[in-house]
């Protein structure tokens, strides 16, 4: 017990402790290396872990990472897939706000945009955006770039993107039919949106 | 006036490399992504962190780095006669944009492009060395909202009267008429990221004094650093129950 207290006492760290040497560490997530010095510096507060290398990776450096419970809401970062929430739909765009990134949901708001070119793979000029999104619609999409200064650029072409649940007129949650199709089980009605392949 | 008696002590019976006593507290504002309350003796600060956020001025925007702000302000009631300078005084603007330009150089900011990091610091009860505990708690309140920094930038000031270097002035000592040095420091990596000096010095003293208060700054980094660390103990320890 004693041992086990020591090593967790020993193993905390907080900004700016030396964590190590990058020819023999590798900074992972909440660590960094110094650019004018070849030492691995801690940029949060929490716990230090050592994950050993992949067995056939090149670099054989074991990755340092500060693991704790202290960490700011997530960013949305190109490549990433986020849950955003359409809050306007216009002719060649839709807006949204971001709310989850990856499994996480954000603390700001952050705002997106899915053009026209990007809510679908094929038959891109054919593209309605009212058939393919409302608002109140939650969508997942994958952010492809910063975007310009006003929103992210998300783009919903794939198949496992787009909307995943959405209310109907009537107010139900609708249940998907086909890929471009969702129905109210209170009506009956067909509504026209860009449905996400849900994983079975 | 005699600010240090022959004996070698201060007017509140401080020596002249005393600190006053440094209290801190996190997590006082609960709907801030990240918040600290600072005191050094008589001086109280509050500091509240908001972000990485959408930037809300979009001309100011980065698209590599996050974009730093922070807001300075004295309440009406934390000085010895009541203010009522309206928001934006001069004083306030330089304290502000000092504080920023010391936050700018220890957060991570390139990990978190196309944000904004918002920083408001409030100074309850004034006695000296407000800009000092200003920088402790902004970085307290940093890290608490879990913002990547290179490290924890802490502050102290420091003095020369009477043929003695002093450290960590209050009010009374500030208000002498003798040099004023406000140093702000990495303590781990060892760099200056602030310094600011009212009245003349000898450079020779200079050094002294600068000592003195790097010292100072080390003592409050030893501090914030036991600060953190109990924190994120008591939080595993919620985690685990």
């Amino acid at each position: 017990m004693a041992l086990m207290e020591e090593e967790k006492e020993t193993a905390m760290v907080t900004p700016g402790e030396v964590l190590g040497r990058i020819s023999e560490i590798k900074p992972g997530r909440g660590a960094y290396a110094a650019t004018h010095n070849d030492t691995v510096y801690a940029s949060l507060t929490g716990f230090r872990r050592n994950i050993p290398p992949a067995i056939d990776s090149s670099d054989q450096r074991p990755i340092v990472e500060v693991t704790g419970h202290k960490a700011h809401g997530p960013v949305p970062q190109p490549g990433s897939i986020v849950i955003a929430r359409v809050t306007k739909v216009m002719a060649r765009s839709a807006s949204a706000h971001i709310v989850c990134v990856g499994t996480k949901s954000v603390r700001e708001i952050f705002n997106g945009i899915i053009r026209q070119q990007d809510v679908r793979a094929t038959e891109i000029d054919k593209v309605d955006m009212h058939l393919s999104f409302r608002p109140g619609d939650i969508v997942r999409a994958l952010v492809v770039s910063l975007g310009d200064a006003r929103a992210y650029f998300l783009s919903t072409a794939k198949n496992e993107l787009g909307v995943v649940s959405a209310e109907s007129i009537a107010g139900a949650t609708m249940v998907p039919v086909s890929w471009t199709e969702m129905q109210c089980p209170l009506t009956g009605q067909i509504e026209q949106r860009k449905v996400a392949k849900m994983a079975s | 006036m005699e600010y240090v008696s022959p004996e070698g002590l201060r007017l509140d019976g401080r020596r002249p490399m005393e600190m006053r006593q440094i209290r801190a507290e996190i997590g006082a504002v609960s709907k801030a992504d990240g918040s600290a309350v600072f005191e050094m003796g008589n001086t109280k600060v509050i500091a509240a962190v908001y972000g990485p956020r959408q930037v809300q001025n979009k001309s100011q925007q980065m698209n590599d780095q996050a974009l730093v702000r922070c807001e300075y302000s004295m309440a009406n009631f934390s000085t010895g006669d009541r203010m009522r300078k309206p928001k934006g005084d001069r004083r306030s603007t330089e304290i502000s944009l000092v504080i920023r330009q010391t936050m700018e150089a220890c957060i991570l900011t390139h990990l978190m492009p196309h944000s904004q990091i918002d920083i408001f610091v409030q100074v309850l009860q004034a006695d000296g060395g407000t800009r000092s505990a200003c920088i402790n708690a902004a970085t307290l309140a940093l890290a608490d909202a879990g913002i990547p920094m290179r490290d924890l930038v802490t502050s102290c000031s420091a003095g020369y009267l009477n043929s003695t270097p002093l450290l960590d002035l209050n009010y009374v000592e500030d208000s002498a008429g003798g040099a004023d040095v406000t140093l702000g420091i990495l303590p781990k990596l060892d760099k200056v990221t602030l310094l600011q000096m009212d009245s003349k010095l000898p450079i020779d003293i200079l050094e002294n004094v600068m000592q003195l208060a790097i010292e100072g700054c080390k003592a409050v980094a030893n501090y914030i650093r036991e600060i953190l660390l109990e924190n994120t103990k008591q939080l595993e320890y919620r985690r685990g129950v």
